[in-house]
Formats: structure tokens, sequence, C-alpha cells
């Protein structure tokens, strides 16, 4: 049992660390079109994901959907929503109608294997899981979504979820 | 709960942890011209401030650390070349 868990432990890491030397490769090479493609297989791969997921217009429960989509497809992206001190609610409207929402991303595959290599966070494979969250709710809510990175950490990261009106 | 501290005696005031923070847990005290932690609560354990603080003055208490990834000497040497 421990045995095969390490082996899965062992497959998933080679095969991030594999991820990060391809995404590091491909940046210099395609520019910044290497973000786009991988944002657009991203979306792809939500919208693929979330094709049996129930629909709501709410957007906690949302992604709460897109949290189970994660955890039935062994995805390992804990994330949590997160309520800064002076902000009322976990659900902010900005200027021009949009709801928005801060996420923490703790254990991130992507993470850990950039920064394994010391390659630069933000970057392509970063992108694929903006697409994953603008794919994945864009079924759910069947709305637009954005996921933008506010803040990149070495041990957890910040976004922002914002969801057309 | 999680704990931050600042070793007052460790901090320069360089101001780089109030910079990095992207949820605003230090305030700058102009009269003894060091870092201070106002807001504790706010702090998501990204480790930025721990990380780039070039006194080390900045700990973390009771937070959730994510596992590195191992390091496997061979495989490394494999893909040395893509990297």
């Amino acid at each position: 049992m421990v045995e095969d868990l390490l082996k899965q432990r062992r497959t998933l890491q080679e095969t991030m660390n594999f991820m990060a030397a391809l995404s590091a490769g491909m940046e210099p090479v395609l520019g910044r079109g290497a973000n786009s493609m991988t944002m657009s297989a991203g979306r792809n791969l939500g919208r693929k994901f979330s094709a049996e997921a129930r629909h709501t217009e709410d957007l906690l429960e949302a992604v709460d959907e897109v949290r189970k989509i994660l955890l039935a497809n062994s995805c390992l992206w804990g994330f949590e929503p997160f309520k800064p001190q002076g902000q009322a609610e976990l659900i902010t409207v900005n200027d021009r109608g949009q709801r928005q929402m801060l996420l923490v991303f703790r254990d991130c595959m992507i993470r850990q294997s950039l920064l394994r290599f010391g390659h630069p966070q933000k970057g392509s494979l970063c992108n694929m899981m903006y697409g994953f969250f603008a794919g994945a709710l864009e079924t759910i809510m069947g709305k637009k979504a954005t996921l933008e990175i506010r803040h990149a950490g070495e041990n957890a990261c910040l976004k922002v979820l914002t969801v057309e009106a | 709960m999680l704990e931050m501290t600042i070793n007052d005696k460790a901090c320069r005031g360089c101001r780089l942890c109030v910079d990095i923070c992207p949820t605003e847990c230090f305030s700058f005290d102009q009269q003894t011209a060091k870092a201070q932690v106002a807001v504790a609560e706010n702090c998501i354990a990204c480790l930025s401030c721990a990380f780039l603080c070039p006194s080390g003055a900045i700990s973390h208490r009771n937070h959730h650390e994510v596992k590195n990834f191992y390091r496997n000497i061979e495989f490394s040497q494999r893909m040395g070349r893509f990297l």
C-alpha cells in the first residue's frame, strides 16, 4: 500500500518535472504565444472535466463544483477562498459589475515542479490552471471567467477569480 | 492559528516585506524604522517575505508547508540537457 502510494507520487513528480521542462523549453521559442497555447489547453480540459457537472449561478457553489471535479479526477490542487480583514463578503463586485473572489492555492504540483528546477512562476504552466478554471466555470455558470495571479509565492499563491456580469 | 513574527533586532528596515506581501500584513514604523506585523490574520503563508528578508528576520508558525519535490539525481542528469 505504502509502496503503491510512493510509486504514484514518484510518477506524478517525474511527469510534472517533465511538464516543467517542456514549458520552460517552449516559452523562449513561442514567446507570449506559449501562454495562449497552454491557456487554451487548460480551458478545453476544464470544459471536458466539467461536462457532467451541476450548473449553478451561485459563484461559491460553482467554485465548490470545480473542487469536486478536481477531486474526482485525482488532481491535487488544493485551494480555498480568502477574505482579507476589512472585507465584508467573500464575493465582491468590481466597478464593471463583475463578481470577484480571492483564492489561495497551497498544494500546487505546478509550483513545486517549477521551483524544483528554478523555472519562473506565472508562466505557461500557471496559465494552464487559469484556462482550467475558465473552462470549468464557463460550463458550470455559463459565463466567461478569468483567474488572474495576484501573487505567486514560494509556499502559496493568491489568485483573483473574476466572473463576467 | 498561524503566527508570524519579526525579530526586531534583525530587521534592517529595508521594507522588502512590506512591498512583497500581497495581503498587506506588514506596516512600517517610521519612528523605529522597522517593519511590524500589522494584520497577521491576513497572512496566506506564501512565505515570500521570509524568503526575501535579507536578514531572515521573519518567521512563521502553525502554517501549512507544501512538500517539496524530491531530488532524483539520475532523472536530473537525464533532463539536464533540456533545462
